[in-house]
């Protein structure tokens, strides 16, 4: 089992680990149909139907694998898709806040993580020079 | 310079918050050695053969006259007294205490210095002109673009984990002393017919194992462009470049992979999509930028060339210096000038805290407190009234700082090499100090003229051997340390187009690297016509002649 991180009202929660949230009924790319829960490898190449899944996961294969991350800003960018959009696998407390930046909004931290950790490091910087797929200002926007 | 504002400020102290709180989790054993890895080498944290390293950020290779005290501080701290100045303008401190790190980052965070992304696959520290903003020869000061790129790519959401590390170098003068044609993105910046800031985009160029050019992949990129194309570019190597091998894991093996046009096509397939939107560079902050680089209050000037005349016949040594370690400068009366750390019995780049010191006092008492650390491991201080050379110099020959070889045969870049580095396949300093002993005599070295040595331990390339005029590589053969020779390497310096060094035939024992040296530069001042340097004689006999007498059967 892992801890389920997600969002409500607006603030990063441990969800219960009964919660419907953590029950979903994974696809891949190939047997996936709209409506369904999709999950996909690093290395998918966006397909606009995509747009309509139920929820979407990205499977990281290691923490140091950045495909996954630009794959999420397409997703929200290209395909503007607007559902849940999930971190799998090797998703590590270091990493959450280059991934909500990127467009994540709920995670499956692996069983062996601490979520009190995960929780407190996942918004280290009040803001960033970066706009991104949450935040549509720049630095030099605000100053 | 660039001044911080308040948010760059809070943004490095949270930096060095998170990164406290990430070293006492690995020490309480919440984090696994290679999960800390990954942290503490955004962080500049290395672990060596023998001690820990901390690679200081120093933008762009341009520090006040403050930050360098801070740093002088570091060495005496935290380190043995020294400090190490690397190819890449940053400041190195070895053995540092793992658990005193955080102190030390958030002692340099005081004086608006970091660490942050100087390792790891992630967008290094943009590099430059050690000499921009006061070149003669520079049409324009590529310093306020790279403090844009450092803005953009610092904890870039996107792009911190990447194939492989990542480096940008930017330069602005018709001769280019960033090397751009040798890193993974190379931006030649110019004004174009109308005054408009633009660039020339390369990518795909690196050293190490597989030594590249690279390519020309989109020429005159409008200013308020820069920002939406590069991260189109990175997106591209972020998703392909290749993962499964680090050896094959920089950009330029994907430029191969890809082709240029079709690596070309595939970013602008990307950047469609991006173009204009966020990220795009509004007026406003360009010139909010360029104002921090505008020149400092030069002042009128005496006309010192009388004075000077006189004190070059009083003081031959004082002579050399003037004609080797200080150049031309944009504003008149004043000159750039080359502090060599290159002195006989030196390890290239090591300097003492007393000489960072005294570096910092002289920057802030002749240049405008600024200072500059070059890619050849010497400091620079940009903006000096020529009326003050004199003083200046007496003061740098006291600290062994007025070596007067900026750009000759001693003047060497050198990895750190078996000594220090736990992937070297022999040592390098002891080469670059026998190099030493046996060319001292400056007459020969004069004479020789313009001549770039540098030695790479191992063909991780460090040591940017392969664009040495004359290249050597440490190599392993059978257990024993040997070393292979290349000539006619060039980082793109005296307006040629850069080229990579080949090799002149088989390696030999560290013993014979010296008689071997000794005898390739005979050849050349063999062959030489007149006044030709090195390189152009080079370009102009090939490896030949060089091949045909070192192994001679006789020899
Ligand atoms: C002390 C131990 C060091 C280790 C273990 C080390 C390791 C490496 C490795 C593995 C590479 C090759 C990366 C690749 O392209 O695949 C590399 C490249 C490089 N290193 Fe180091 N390094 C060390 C020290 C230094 C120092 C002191 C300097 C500066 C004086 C330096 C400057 C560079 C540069 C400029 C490159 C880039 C070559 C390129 O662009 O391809 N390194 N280093
Ligand atoms: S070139 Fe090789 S020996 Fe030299 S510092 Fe780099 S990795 Fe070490």
């Amino acid at each position: 089992m892992h801890h389920l991180i997600n969002k409500q009202n607006d603030a990063w929660q441990l969800a219960d680990a009964q919660s419907a949230d953590q029950q979903h009924a994974w696809c891949d790319a190939e047997n996936w149909q709209p409506g369904q829960a999709l999950k996909l490898s690093v290395d998918a190449e966006l397909d606009p139907q995509w747009a309509q899944a139920s929820i979407i996961g990205i499977d990281f294969p290691a923490l140091t694998d950045g495909r996954g991350l630009s794959l999420a800003v397409l997703l929200r960018t290209r395909l503007n898709y607007s559902g849940d959009l999930r971190g799998l696998g090797a998703v590590h407390e270091d990493i959450l806040h280059f991934m909500v930046r990127c467009g994540f909004s709920s995670f499956e931290l692996p069983e062996s993580r601490d979520p009190s950790v995960a929780l407190n490091c996942i918004t280290p910087h009040k803001q960033y020079y970066q706009s991104s797929v949450v935040d549509p200002l720049n630095h030099f926007d605000r100053v | 310079m660039y001044q911080y504002t308040e948010f760059d400020r809070s943004f490095i102290e949270e930096r060095v918050n998170h990164y406290r709180e990430q070293t006492t989790r690995y020490l309480d054993g919440k984090l696994s050695e290679d999960e800390f890895l990954q942290l503490r080498l955004r962080n500049g944290l290395y672990l060596q053969r023998l001690a820990p390293m901390l690679r200081v950020a120093i933008p762009y290779g341009t520090l006040s006259s403050n930050q360098l005290f801070a740093l002088g501080k570091v060495a005496r701290e935290y380190d043995r007294g020294y400090g190490h100045l690397s190819t890449r303008q940053n400041m190195q401190f070895n053995w540092p205490e793992l658990a005193e790190v955080p102190d030390i980052l958030a002692d340099m965070a005081k004086v608006d210095l970091h660490a942050i992304q100087t390792s790891g696959s992630c967008i290094r520290n943009v590099t430059t002109d050690h000499f921009a903003g006061a070149a003669a020869d520079e049409t324009i000061d590529p310093r306020p673009y790279c403090e844009i790129i450092r803005q953009w790519s610092t904890a870039h959401p996107e792009f911190e984990w990447l194939p492989r590390k990542f480096k940008i170098a930017v330069t602005g003068a018709a001769e280019d002393r960033a090397a751009i044609g040798v890193h993974d993105v190379g931006l030649r910046v110019y004004r174009d017919a109308q005054g408009q800031v633009q660039f020339d985009v390369f990518a795909g160029g690196g050293l190490g194992r597989t030594p590249v050019l690279g390519a020309l992949v989109r020429s005159e990129l409008p200013i308020e462009h820069l920002l939406t194309y590069l991260e189109a570019l990175m997106r591209v190597y972020n998703r392909y470049g290749r993962r499964d091998n680090k050896y094959k894991a920089r950009i330029k093996i994907l430029v191969r992979a890809m082709g240029v046009d079709g690596f070309r096509a595939k970013v602008d397939e990307e950047w469609v999509h991006s173009k204009g939107g966020p990220g795009t560079l509004p007026e406003t902050e360009i010139s909010r930028v360029e104002a921090f680089f505008a020149p400092p209050n030069y002042s009128e000037q005496p006309d010192v060339s009388d004075t000077l005349a006189e004190q070059r016949l009083a003081k031959p040594k004082f002579s050399q210096w003037l004609q080797h370690n200080v150049i031309e400068h944009q504003a008149p009366g004043y000159a750039a000038v080359t502090l060599s750390t290159k002195a006989t019995g030196v390890p290239p780049g090591d300097v003492s805290d007393t000489q960072i010191d005294a570096v910092a006092q002289w920057a802030a008492d002749y240049s405008f407190s600024e200072v500059r650390i070059s890619h050849e491991q010497n400091f620079v201080l940009p903006h000096v009234p020529k009326q003050h050379l004199f003083e200046l110099w007496k003061k740098a020959e006291a600290q062994n700082l007025a070596t007067a070889n900026a750009r000759l045969i001693t003047d060497m870049i050198c990895c750190p090499g078996g000594d220090y580095c736990s992937l070297a396949n022999a040592k390098s300093i002891p080469v670059a100090e026998a190099l030493q002993e046996r060319f001292d005599d400056y007459d020969f070295q004069y004479d020789l003229g313009e001549l770039n040595l540098n030695i790479s331990g191992c063909m991780n390339a460090c040591g940017h051997h392969h664009v040495g005029h004359i290249g050597i590589l440490g190599v392993d053969k059978k257990g024993s340390e040997f070393y292979q020779i290349s000539l006619g390497g060039h980082a793109g310096h005296s307006e040629l187009a850069p080229s990579l060094g080949q090799i002149v035939g088989p390696s030999i024992p560290r013993a014979e690297v010296c008689d071997v040296i000794a005898e390739i530069l005979e050849i050349y001042v063999d062959l030489r016509l007149e006044d030709e340097s090195f390189l152009s004689c080079f370009k102009r006999v090939g490896i030949a002649p060089f091949k045909e007498r070192i192994y001679a059967p006789s020899h």
